[in-house]
């Protein structure tokens, strides 16, 4: 906690959209901003390379252990459940990712030029660690990386979870009834997409600015993120069907499509190919611009 | 935005909308001085706006212009000859379609007579029974007074029984009684059972039912505004050929149907469709039926039609849970007693409704609500009968032991004494003819066999006629069970009875798949002519490099030439009888036949212009997935009855792709721009999703908003304040959008500020009014409110239309330009150009520069805008204001994104969305019974052609409506103004209006593409599903609503947008020059 405390001028606990429109200016003033934030690789070591594939079949499968009890009482269960998931979440982004600044540590080219990050002091505390991997197995590195993950669960908690509810009832979920549920879906969606996003970005207004503009190079992370999003969406088609099933209850499809799209979006972010492209809205804008910024 | 030189400078000026010619955008000192301002200043050069300079000097450019202006006008009228053309196919292949796939029924004239019994064997004849009078058998009867209450629904007539979906007794139960009364006090004078209608319950099909004995067919329904004389046998000619004196009392669609078969002296007819008059029919028949009661009147008539119109009116103006019903029903309750009294022996006397009504007092479609009538028979002899104890007393719910209405026609005729006419499908009603002890079998077996034989001889008649024994062969077996049964003589004859029972309904269930016959060919010329337009229009839309304007001069040429050839070839087709279509038919199909190729040759007869209509961003595949998804989903009965909540999901979407978009623009106000209003746009749309009106099918996982309750159709008092938040929200934010690129100058103002919110204001007056009628609240009689009501709903409609049209024809851009002479600023950055002269400086200062074609183009929208929020329910008006909102929002979204100059797709696929949203957010659904007769009755106190059909239309379809008026706006929003300029040459490049028209008309092809696309869709799945058990229920009128939306749609393009860029190109041009 002590790093954290560290930050001194800059609002830590700025709202994502927020110090992304202040911090505009830097990034425009920065030499190239596409290359600022590389994407996010797996870490190196054996354990993360097995859990990082293991973890969305442990998902998954927990999923389809408790999907009859999810129709029978999606309160509860769901309730009941957040526990598991953090729990395996919070293994996941420890073991396999690093934790915000870290990886810009290692890329050591640009360093200097982004020195007024609110995530400042914990990439040069962490900065310490990378230098020596023999403790990065060690119980200290562990309770040293506990303290990213504490802070993004809180992060998750406080503000991706009700920006989520209200993203659900805006698609359609009722306003009126189901409030627990709704809810619920959006914890399980934020633990999926932002918990990580926050672990290994931080608050860093650039790459939030990024992710709101679903600019990010794909990794596994934004992958993740993305294919929640898309795979709660594809969740939604099957509830108006009149096939009078208990799991077409909202939200039970969202909620499942989301796992789904979550670890399909996490593989996907991976491969070769695919590791570090970026979607691209219109082709021609595009490149006229990239033209100009040349 | 901007010219291409200045790409850098690309989204600032989007944002602050600033004129600045491409030299000029360098020079930093013009904007600085001025960074938030929406003015340019320019000195004066050679080239300023065209309008202002000196005649003497510039005749050259004059000329120039004028040309420019005359081929501007030339294009654009033979553009909309193109639109024509796409409407044309629209109606051909609609039309064919439809010809094909709307049930018909032959229509055969047999009459049957009183000499010639059904039967072929000449043992069966009874003589005895025309010694007691009647044909075929004897008649218990010689008048009969026949009331039909319109809408009269079997729990209205019942005491009321609490059941799973209602708990508590509504207004409507327990206010007619005495029906059940005296149902259960004398059984053998009365009796009481629910009436079961076929669909489409409309008033005209069912007078076709229960008079002719037949089922309706889905076609007939359209003619419920211009009835037809029906010509099959019938009660009535049967009654009137019988020598009956036929009196006609009420609602005059009788004599639509029925021309000079009733006594004119003695008939009164009411007009019918003025469903806000809920007393004027009702009076009416009783002042002209109980004169005709009193017993010196007694002989002048044998029987009387009187048909009663409160009910239904009360039905559909408040809705049945309304005081005004209960009124009407007890003043009913309170004339049947009053008739009672007055009847003699020999009097039959048959209470009945046509249809039920719907939780809202609506009918046409097929919800049971709407098909539970009640039937009521009285007489003062002793004649009815129950066949067991457990029939004594009238069913409790209507879906116990009903008769279906056809019934009525063999029970009358055998009651009566004439024969059952020809073509009649149903069965002797069991309690009339079980005697009063109900054990006459008998008699049961006797009527039974006379209904079953006329039935055979029908089935036969109708097999020789087409050709074909289907029918006849699916159910004849039973005919000769029944028969050899019969033979048999049986101890009892209740199996007899049952035997001919079963043979009628096994009967009348063959017909009603039978008549289900669709034209399988005529249905497929219409998809295919349809599909081959869609094909088209996506090449046009979506596939074509460069000028539009370029094509159209030889397209426009093709296509007529082909469509001249091919009706030519269609008349000669049709002439040597190669086809058996008729001569108009024939030439139509082959016009479109002939256009298509036309077409054809003119969009692919040059490859270099054509590419391949693959969308080419997120966006384009965006709009490419909202169209297919949707078109898909219509296969599904789910999908379309929830299409309300996909429109929104797909809209949120959109608004949350667009702020996702927004965020990466570079420029810091597009993005906050761009956020902004992908925010807005988001929650006006979930805010106007709260605004619903369930379908049957969608409960009981919906709740309507839309009225006061879901059992009435008028609005709570709370939703009397939605028209003024309208009148003080609407015009503001509207302003707010105009000012954001300093356009509120000129005319806006006055239009905006002063004309909408005068017109809003007059709105809310005249639905505050509204509601308040009937409450007599107002010590005003109820004439007098109902001329000042027609006052206001008639000045709003000439502000909107007669002074709007005028003031969009001849009103100036809404710009504001100020030209200082004294001007003589120094511009020290400015780079001195070797031509330029140094000449005293003139400082031409233009407000609303940046948006000047969107803002002189908007205002056409407010005067719809107008217009139609005046048409709709007060919650109707809350809807259409975030309408118009998140028009303007997403109007900003696409200039934020850029998407306005790159002719996305996507802005007018959007608006598509909107207006198939806002649809469902006004009242309506995609049902018949959704239809709001009642608003033709704002400005007009009669029906009154051709305007009462198109105030309907502007209920109905005012989203899509408005959503096409303001299309033209997705190419035309902050659309920079491109000035020529005469250093750079290059003349091709040099027609910006050609361009602008060619850019609309792009915005508006896609715009029709998505109509097209939805309503290939459900003619595709309705021809697909003929055999669903939904098919009327959900996929016919789907069908029918999107044909009906495409055809509006089409129109008001052609109409009203396209041709309104004229005007307000011409009155940019004027000041700008072309």
């Amino acid at each position: 906690m002590a790093t954290l405390a560290g930050p001194p001028a800059q609002p830590a606990a700025a709202t994502p959209s927020s110090s992304s429109s202040s911090s505009s200016s830097s990034s425009s003033a920065s030499a190239n901003p596409k290359f600022a934030h590389p994407p996010v690789s797996i870490l190196p070591s054996r354990f993360a390379r097995i859990y990082a594939l293991a973890h969305p079949a442990l998902l998954l499968s927990l999923v389809a252990y408790r999907f009859s009890s999810v129709t029978n009482d999606p309160v509860a269960e769901l309730l009941g459940d957040i526990p598991f998931l953090v729990g395996l979440q919070v293994v996941f982004v420890m073991g396999c990712l690093p934790p915000a600044g870290g990886e810009r540590d290692s890329n050591s080219a640009i360093t200097e030029t982004t020195p007024r990050k609110p995530t400042g002091p914990k990439r040069r505390g962490h900065g310490h660690s990378a230098k020596v991997p023999s403790w990065s197995t060690g119980l200290a590195s562990l309770a040293w990386k506990l303290t990213p993950a504490l802070l993004s669960l809180t992060l998750t908690t406080l503000l991706a979870t009700p920006i989520l509810s209200f993203l659900l009832v805006l698609f359609g979920a009722p306003v009126t009834t189901h409030h627990a549920l709704t809810f619920l879906c959006a914890a399980h969606m934020a633990l999926l997409s932002c918990f990580p996003l926050i672990y290994v970005h931080g608050v860093d207004g650039n790459v939030w600015r990024e992710i709101w503009g679903a600019a990010r190079p794909t990794d596994a992370v934004w992958g993740g993120a993305l294919g929640t999003c898309f795979g709660a969406w594809f969740g939604a088609v099957p509830i108006p069907l009149d096939w009078d099933r208990p799991w077409q209850a909202y939200p039970i499809t969202i909620l499942t499509g989301a796992y789904i799209g979550y670890a399909f979006g996490m593989w996907l972010g991976r491969v070769k190919g695919v590791f570090g492209k970026r979607i691209n809205f219109a082709p021609g804008p595009e490149q006229v611009r990239d033209l100009k910024v040349e | 935005m901007v010219t291409p030189t200045t790409n850098s400078g690309c989204a600032v000026s989007s944002a602050d909308g600033a004129l600045r010619k491409p030299r000029f955008s360098q020079d930093p000192s013009s904007r600085l001085s001025n960074p938030q301002n929406q003015a340019v200043r320019r000195t004066r050069e050679p080239e300023v706006p065209s309008g202002m300079q000196s005649r003497a000097t510039n005749g050259l450019k004059d000329d120039r212009g004028k040309h420019l202006e005359e081929e501007f006008k030339y294009k654009h009228l033979s553009l909309l000859g193109v639109f024509v053309w796409i409407l044309f196919l629209h109606v051909v292949g609609i039309y064919f379609f439809t010809r094909g796939f709307l049930l018909t029924r032959m229509v055969l004239e047999n009459k049957s007579s009183c000499d010639v019994l059904p039967f072929s064997d000449p043992l069966s004849s009874q003589p005895e029974h025309s010694t007691h009078g009647g044909c075929w058998h004897p008649k218990s009867f010689d008048k009969a007074i026949v009331i039909i209450i319109d809408a009269l629904r079997y729990d209205f007539t019942v005491p009321f029984a609490p059941n799973a979906e209602v708990e508590n007794a509504h207004l409507f139960h327990d206010n007619i009684p005495v029906l059940y009364e005296t149902a259960v006090n004398s059984p053998q004078n009365a009796f009481l059972l629910p009436f079961i209608a076929d669909p489409p319950t409309t008033t005209l099909q069912r007078l076709k039912g229960l008079t002719t004995g037949t089922l309706p067919t889905f076609v007939d329904a359209g003619s419920n505004f211009a009835g037809t004389a029906i010509d099959e046998d019938n009660l009535v000619a049967q009654l009137h050929g019988a020598g009956k004196n036929l009196v006609q009392l009420g609602d005059d669609t009788w004599h639509a149907l029925f021309p000079g078969y009733f006594d004119p002296n003695l008939t009164r007819p009411f007009d019918s469709f003025n469903v806000w008059d809920l007393h004027t029919v009702d009076n009416g028949v009783n002042e002209h039926l109980f004169p005709l009661l009193a017993s010196q009147n007694y002989t002048k008539w044998d029987v009387i039609f009187g048909h009663y119109l409160g009910v239904d009116h009360a039905g559909h103006r408040y809705g049945p849970n309304h005081p005004a019903m209960a009124a009407k029903l007890n003043q009913m309750d309170q004339t049947i007693r009053d008739i009672i009294t007055k009847i003699d022996d020999s009097t039959l006397l048959v209470v009945m409704g046509d249809h039920g009504m719907d939780s809202k007092g609506d009918h046409g479609g097929e919800s049971d609500d709407e098909l539970n009538a009640a039937l009521w028979m009285y007489s003062k002899k002793e004649i009815f009968g129950r066949t067991s104890a457990e029939k004594v007393l009238p069913p409790k719910y209507a879906w116990e032991r009903f008769v279906p209405q056809i019934d009525l026609v063999p029970t009358l005729s055998l009651l009566l004494g004439i024969p059952i006419p020809f073509n009649n499908l149903g069965s002797p009603i069991e309690e009339v003819f079980a005697g009063p002890s109900g054990d006459d079998w008998s008699n049961l077996v006797t009527v039974n066999r006379l209904a079953s034989a006329q039935i055979k001889r029908y089935q036969h008649a109708y097999a020789e006629t087409r050709g074909d024994e289907g029918a006849e062969a699916q159910s004849v077996g039973l005919w000769e069970t029944a028969e050899k049964v019969h033979d048999s003589k049986p101890e009892s004859p209740v199996s007899v009875y049952e035997a001919y029972r079963q043979y009628q309904r096994d009967t009348l269930q063959v017909c009603r798949g039978l008549w289900a016959n669709f034209n399988v060919p005529s249905m497929l010329q219409g998809i295919g002519v349809l599909l081959a337009g869609i094909t088209l229009l996506v090449f046009y839309a979506r596939g074509l490099q460069g000028d539009r304007t370029e094509l159209t001069a030889p397209f426009v040429s093709r296509v007529s030439l082909g469509s001249v050839l091919g009706a030519v070839a269609g008349v000669v087709l049709a002439g040597v009888g190669a086809t058996e279509l008729k001569v108009p038919e024939s030439s139509a199909l082959m016009a479109a036949i002939g256009s298509i190729f036309g077409a054809s040759s003119a969009i692919f007869g040059s490859p270099q212009r054509v590419s391949i209509p693959l969308p080419n961003s997120l966006w384009g595949w965006l709009a490419v997935i909202f169209t297919l998804s949707q078109s898909v989903g219509f296969a599904s009965n789910s999908y379309t009855i929830w299409e309300d909540e996909i429109l929104l999901f797909f809209l949120c979407t959109f608004g949350v792709v667009a702020g996702v978009s927004s965020m990466r623009q570079e420029s810091t106000t597009d993005r906050v721009l761009g956020v902004y209003h992908s925010i807005v746009f988001v929650i006006l749309g979930r805010l106007a999703s709260v605004s619903r009106l369930c379908r049957e099918e969608q409960m009981p996982y919906c709740r309507s908003t839309y009225y006061a309750s879901s059992t009435s159709s008028t609005s709570a008092p709370w939703q009397l304040a939605i028209p003024f938040l309208v009148m003080l929200i609407l015009p503001t934010v509207v302003k707010g959008f105009y000012a954001g690129s300093k356009s509120y100058e000129g005319a806006a103002s006055l239009w905006i500020g002063i004309g909408f919110r005068l017109g809003l204001f007059v709105t809310a007056i005249f639905w505050m009014l509204e509601e308040l009628d009937g409450k007599e609240w107002i010590p005003l009689s109820d004439e007098t409110l109902k001329s000042i009501r027609v006052f206001l709903a008639q000045l709003v409609l000439g502000l909107a239309f007669a002074a709007g049209t005028t003031g969009f024809i001849y009103s100036k851009p809404c710009v504001s330009i100020d030209v200082a002479q004294s001007a003589t600023e120094p511009e020290p950055n400015r780079p001195s150009s070797p031509g330029e002269q140094q000449l005293p400086r003139t400082t031409v200062t233009i407000l609303g520069f940046g948006n000047v074609y969107g803002t002189r183009f908007f205002f056409l929208s407010i005067n719809f805008c107008l217009a139609i929020t005046l048409m709709q329910k007060p919650m109707g008006q809350g809807a259409m204001a975030l309408l118009l909102w998140q028009i303007l929002s997403l109007l900003e979204i696409l200039d934020t994104n850029s998407l306005v100059t790159s002719n996305s797709p996507i802005g007018p696929t959007v608006l598509g969305l909107l207006g198939s949203f806002y649809y469902f957010k006004t009242g309506h659904q995609a049902t018949l019974s959704s239809i709001q007769w009642e608003t033709a009755f704002i400005p007009l106190t009669t029906v009154k052609y051709p305007w009462s059909p198109l105030l309907v239309i502007l209920n109905t379809f005012g989203a899509q409506i408005l959503t096409a008026i303001v299309v033209p706006l997705t190419a035309l929003w902050k659309r920079p103004l491109q000035l020529r300029d005469t250093n750079a040459a290059s003349p091709s490049t040099q027609k910006p209006a050609l361009k602008l028209i060619s850019d609309v008309a792009q915005a508006a092809a896609t715009y029709i593409l998505y109509f097209a696309t939805i309503n290939l869709a459900t003619t595709m799945w309705a021809g697909h599903l003929r055999r669903h058990l939904m098919l009327y229920r959900i996929f016919n009128p789907r069908f029918m609503m999107g044909a009906a939306v495409l055809g509006v749609v089409d129109i008001v393009l052609i109409l009203f947008s396209i041709a309104g860029v004229r005007w307000s190109t011409l009155s940019v041009g004027e000041i700008f020059g072309w």
